[in-house]
């Protein structure tokens, strides 16, 4: 029992109280006491000699009111002269720092003042713990009076010419920036200082004495009870230091002043937990279990409230057994509901029935306790190393929150079923919400186990009538009847979201028409900007995976067009939240920067980034290869770009002197392109098939294939870009040997491209042959001359709009300058006429619109 | 051409040209190809003549020599060859070079004054600021009378020759000595594009040794009446007539190339307008930022006049109005020097497309006459 009160003293409380106790306690207390004062002595005396210094420098009211404090103490010294309590110890050394505090103003020694500051700060805390969170009248009074002579110094050092020395000049900036930070915590009670200091400082004494009776009630408590509470001789003990004993019957109190402590400064959380389990422990009836698991969760989510902390695996398993047993609890008591908005029970005393006609309403939301639950997993597994053991293990809590989704979707069914409530529609969205983004991005096989290993923990005797148990075994009807169900219900970025979940779903198991028509349905692209970010992310990922599905399905143009968006920009990170992008130039403020961190995918939910650009990069070279042999010198054939960051890479590499053997993914499909854009197709395939990441991809075998297919084709279609100049004729068959491909779909391919006129040939099907035609393509010179025509008028162009910011957007510009000396005016004064020629010939033959362009003409 | 205006400002007006200037100037611009070779003429004036008797090539513009001044501390540097014989004739290197190379010459009892220089040039690209840099550099002088010729290979290639004599314009010259090219100046000035050269007219002479020579050169003009036409072309070679005469007419000019060469023109042609739009980005660019700028300026001033008629009210002392001067700092308007050089080359090419026209038309009437004898006789 001694060694509870050792380790406890300093939080100890009121004297009066240890009149009560037996005098067994009250010698170690001294003994603690005694320990204490040894250590605190130098200061002590240091105190001492100030304040009396002090006492006969005092004027004012404040010294006045000052008196009155010590008076009131003085008055509970009385009480007990034996032991002077820790309390009282530390009120004066308090003391003592503000008489320090005032004697170092009266000689504007800033830098002593910030000194004693510092150690009256340090003491605060205990002292604020011994009056309930309240920091003692002496001490507002004290940083009150000094923020006024502080700004007051400061003013008038601005103004005197005279230099402070140096020291004292430190330390008054440092008092006054910390005053500024800490003031700002006392602001009501300040205010309430500055408004009468008299009255503010009175209030003391009655406040002091308040808390006294409470104090011994439950001092009285422990005395009858003491014995059935501690079977091994040890009494717990509360907050306040006292014993505290916890029956059936004070539950509820409890909870009421844990609640009412919730929220506040140096709330001892871990404490009120301890308590709360205890209380747990105690209780009997159903409805005092709940109310206790209710706070004792919403503490347990206290715990970590901070944005950079997160929630120690072992506290979230403890949440998450509470929310489990609280579901199981609420499961087996119909009579007891947990919903929103529902009243609080004002009487502690007095315990409602359970089990008539009404229900027992308890405010709270089970739902919410799951969301919180999946939200701290998340932070948790944002921040750990996904390649440690550690993040497996923890990944591995995902099941137990799994159920405890499914029975929280499932109660929140029940409470929508019962008329007599009115529960919102929201909640069970919200949780289905919630399933459906566990479940999205998950193969189905990952999805079956879980589904059963789910439906396993879940009691036989219930079922959802949103997802019945016989629509788990299939996972496919599982996602879609989740996502019609939200689709129906639930509105705005609800819908969104369940459409996107489903979409990914869909592609992720290879049916890219249906998650291509359903995406492009949903007409998702055209809102998607008016969505939160974290949408915006899912859309992004959902199509990324639509492309990935093309991809695997051998659509390569479809599979280009789909990432284009997201893996051209070079942000795939940032746009699907896996990673946050270093950007040289970025004007990110701290603030943007954490709410990114925030928005992080976990490991387990990551598109692997070099697979996705190896896959960009292998359809954009598919692509872009016969392009480019199509568009030859042409100059304006160039601008005909299909991935900008694909032509980015070919240059750069085709830049470079010396090109090794190809270490990484990018190299292989770079050399790859070089070798397809020579018409060496094998080479071109080795090099795509050697790249090791197709491995990650299901069934690589066949993906290879269906490449080194696409490989041969565009092969065949460069080639006949690239040579077709220097050929007569081709002999099909010929073409079938070099590209290894069946003749039939040599001729397919030949057809194709002669229709879609890319290539000036016929096909002779009798020599199985294609017939070149010579001379229909454009000379250099022709098509030089056209972009030459392109560009002059362009010019003319931007000369046009110059004319026009010089005359204010005049629409007949010639008339208003005819006289300036510039070429193009003179040409105007000759051009007047002749453009009104040409207007009444019916404008011209469209060569060139605009003034300056007929003024050209005319002349 | 002695009519035109400019030319009669200038103290030059037509250039002689001696045959052995022009055949060392072909010889050497030639050999140097594609790089621009460049070179120091020498000669002398007569009156509003000026008559260029000698010449000889600057060392830095001859690849030969260019081991000679590599940077010993970094032997595999190379600067750009064209940049750097386009930077020769106003090289310090080059000058005393020159000095004393007229110096030998005038030992030798040559012409011994600096008259200008001359540079060789492809399809006429040879408008741009090295070029008009150069020039500024020999016309510097108050009293000077030089010239820059400018020989053009591949045209001269096509089988006729192309020297040209040009000089800076008055006008340019003095803008380019306050390097002033704003638009303002260039305004006030009347400074257009087509200003910036002064063409001269070149007649080429040859000594009197040289007229003799080829009025004795054994030529007998064919005596039969008639002509009989050759069977082939490689007929047409084997005719000793023909092939051993230096001065029958050679089949080689009747080539018209038209292709080749306005493809050459047209690629030249769009580089230019290129040229043209980035000059043109910059300009815009820049007056966006004035006008950003002067928003700026007169915000602070309607800020600081109010100020000041609120002190005005107070009795206190009032701010100066023209701080804006130190606080604002208005961005520096590009040269407008490098765009009327865009301009002048386009000018030059679009002429140069325009004489080859003539040329090529002239030749297929030519053509056209002898294969239709019945219209002509």
């Amino acid at each position: 029992m001694s060694r509870f009160f050792h380790g406890d003293s300093s939080s100890e409380s009121s004297s009066d109280e240890e009149e009560l106790y037996s005098g067994n306690e009250a010698e170690p207390k001294a003994e603690a006491e005694s320990s204490e004062e040894s250590s605190d002595e130098d200061d002590d005396d240091d105190d001492s000699d100030s304040s009396d210094e002090d006492g006969a420098k005092g004027t004012g009211a404040s010294r006045f009111l000052r008196d009155d404090s010590d008076e009131s103490e003085e008055e509970d010294e009385d009480k007990v002269t034996v032991v002077k309590s820790a309390k009282d110890k530390r009120f004066d050394e308090l003391e003592g720092i503000i008489r320090l505090i005032e004697n170092a103003e009266k000689i504007s020694d800033w830098g002593a003042i910030n000194d004693h500051y510092d150690r009256m700060n340090r003491q605060l805390p205990t002292l604020q713990r011994d009056l309930d969170g309240k920091a003692p009248k002496m001490y507002i009074k004290t940083i009150a009076e000094l923020e006024t002579q502080v700004t007051e110094a400061f003013e008038k050092q601005k103004v005197t010419p005279k230099k402070m020395n140096p020291i004292a000049a430190k330390g008054l900036t440092a008092l006054r920036q910390k005053i500024k930070k800490i003031n700002r915590e006392y602001t009501a009670d300040l205010e309430a200082y500055r408004k009468d200091p008299e009255e503010f400082m009175k209030e003391e004494i009655v406040e002091d004495t308040a808390p006294a009776p409470k104090k011994t009630k439950s001092k009285l408590l422990q005395a009858e009870q003491a014995l059935d509470a501690n079977d091994d001789g040890f009494t717990m003990v509360g907050a306040g230091g006292k014993a505290m004993i916890y029956t059936p019957e004070s539950i509820l109190k409890h909870l009421r002043s844990i609640v009412e402590s919730r929220g506040r400064k140096n709330t001892d959380r871990l404490e009120q937990i301890k308590i709360m389990e205890r209380l747990l422990d105690v209780s009997v009836t159903d409805y005092q279990r709940v109310r206790v698991l209710i706070t004792l969760i919403a503490t347990r989510f206290d715990l970590t409230s901070g944005t950079g902390s997160q929630m120690s695996q072992e506290q979230w398993k403890l949440a998450q057994e509470g929310i489990a047993q609280l579901l199981g609890i609420l499961e087996q008591e119909p009579g007891i509901v947990v919903i929103e908005g529902a009243e609080e029970w004002e009487d502690d005393e007095k315990q409602p029935v359970v089990g008539q006609d009404d229900l027992v309403k308890v405010p709270g939301s089970v739902v919410s306790f799951v969301e919180r639950l999946d939200d701290e997993l998340t932070r948790v597994l944002q921040s750990i190393d996904p390649h440690t053991a550690e993040y497996v293990e923890r990944l591995q809590d995902e099941g137990s929150l799994y159920i405890d989704l499914v029975r929280a979707q499932l109660y929140a069914e029940n409470l929508k079923g019962n008329a007599k409530l009115e529960a919102s529609q929201e909640n069970i969205n919200r949780v289905v919400m919630r399933r459906l983004e566990h479940l999205y991005f998950k193969p189905s096989t990952v999805v079956n186990t879980l589904e059963e290993n789910t439906w396993k923990a879940v009691p036989e005797n219930l079922d959802s009538k949103v997802s019945p148990r016989s629509v788990g075994h299939d996972v496919q009807d599982l996602v879609q009847v989740l996502a019609v169900y939200l689709f129906n219900n639930a509105e705005g970025i609800l819908r969104g979201r369940a459409m996107l979940c489903q979409i990914y779903f869909l592609a992720l198991h290879d049916q890219y028409y249906k998650a291509r028509d359903m995406m492009l349905m949903s007409h998702l692209q055209d809102t998607i900007s008016t969505f939160d970010v974290n949408t915006q992310v899912l859309f992004n990922r959902t199509l990324t995976q639509v492309g990935l599905c093309a991809f695997r399905a051998g659509l390569v143009y479809e599979c280009q067009t789909a990432l284009q968006d997201i893996c051209g920009s070079q942000r795939q990170k940032e746009l699907l939240a896996q990673g946050l992008q270093i950007q040289r130039y970025s004007q990110i403020t701290p603030e943007q920067e954490r709410l990114e961190r925030q928005r992080q995918l976990p490991f387990h939910m990551h598109i692997n980034l070099e697979l996705l650009e190896c896959v960009y990069l292998t359809c954009s070279m598919l692509l872009e290869i016969p392009t480019l042999a199509q568009a030859g010198s042409s100059p304006d054939l160039k601008k005909r770009v299909i991935s900008k960051s694909y032509r980015r890479m070919l240059e750069y590499h085709e830049r470079q002197i010396f090109t090794g053997p190809p270490e990484n993914t990018r190299d292989h499909v770079m050399q790859a392109s070089k070798a397809l854009a020579a018409g060496e197709w094998k080479k071109a395939a080795d090099f795509i098939t050697y790249i090791k990441i197709w491995d990650l991809l299901p069934k690589a075998a066949e993906i290879k294939a269906m490449l080194e297919q696409q490989i041969q084709e565009e092969g065949l279609r460069t080639y006949l870009f690239t040579y077709a100049p220097f050929y007569d004729t081709l002999a099909v068959s010929n073409l079938a040997d070099m590209f290894d491909l069946k003749e039939q779909k040599v001729t397919a391919l030949v057809s194709k491209m002669i229709h879609h006129e890319e290539l000036a040939a016929a096909l002779d099907q009798v020599n199985g042959a294609i017939i070149f035609r010579k001379g229909v393509e454009l000379s250099r010179l022709q098509s030089l001359a056209l972009t030459m025509a392109d560009k002059a008028q362009n010019l003319i162009e931007s000369n046009e709009r110059v004319l026009e910011q010089r005359t204010q957007g005049t629409s007949n510009a010639f008339e208003r300058q005819p006289q300036r000396g510039r070429g193009g005016g003179r040409g105007g004064r000759g051009g007047r006429g002749g453009a009104g020629q040409f207007r009444g010939r019916g404008g011209g033959s469209g060569f060139t619109g605009g003034a300056l362009g007929s003024a050209i003409r005319a002349q | 051409m002695a009519t035109d205006p400019k030319i009669a400002d200038s103290p030059i007006r037509e250039i002689q040209v001696e045959a052995l200037v022009v055949m060392r100037i072909i010889k050497h611009s030639t050999t140097s190809f594609p790089t621009p070779a460049t070179g120091c003429l020498v000669g002398m004036d007569i009156g509003s003549q000026l008559q260029i008797t000698n010449s000889f090539p600057f060392p830095a513009s001859n690849p030969e020599n260019q081991q000679t001044n590599s940077n010993p501390a970094d032997p595999y540097h190379q600067s750009d060859q064209a940049a750097l014989s386009l930077a020769a004739p106003r090289a310090k290197s080059s000058a005393t070079y020159a000095g004393e190379m007229i110096k030998y010459l005038r030992e030798v009892n040559v012409d011994a004054q600096g008259v200008g220089w001359y540079m060789s040039c492809s399809m006429g690209n040879f408008v741009s600021q090295a070029f008009v840099e150069n020039q500024a550099f020999y016309q510097r002088g108050s009293e000077e009378k030089t010239v820059a010729l400018v020989f053009d290979v591949s045209r001269s290639s096509q089988g006729s020759l192309n020297l040209k004599a040009y000089r800076l314009s008055p006008n340019f010259m003095a803008a380019l000595k306050d390097n002033k090219f704003s638009t303002e100046s260039i305004q006030k000035s009347k400074l257009r594009y087509q200003d910036i050269f002064i063409e001269l007219p070149i007649t080429i002479h040859n000594s009197h040794l040289l007229t003799s020579f080829l009025h004795q050169m054994p030529a007998a003009p064919p005596q039969k009446s008639a002509l009989d036409f050759p069977a082939s072309l490689a007929e047409l070679h084997h005719d000793p007539n023909i092939a051993t005469n230096p001065l029958a007419p050679n089949l080689e000019s009747l080539d018209l190339s038209i292709d080749p060469f306005l493809e050459k023109t047209t690629d030249l042609m769009l580089e230019s307008i290129e040229q043209h739009t980035t000059e043109q980005n910059n300009a815009s660019y820049y007056q966006r930022s004035l006008a950003r700028e002067q928003t700026k300026i007169k915000q602070w001033q309607e800020k600081r006049k109010a100020e000041n008629v609120l002190r005005g009210q107070q009795k206190q002392p009032l701010l100066p109005e023209d701080e804006w001067q130190k606080l604002f700092k208005l961005p520096v308007e590009p040269s407008r020097l490098e765009l009327m050089l865009v301009g002048r080359q386009v000018e030059q090419y679009a002429r140069q497309v325009d004489g080859f026209n003539a040329v090529v038309s002239g030749k297929m009437f030519g053509v056209r006459g002898n294969l239709l004898p019945g219209e002509i006789a």
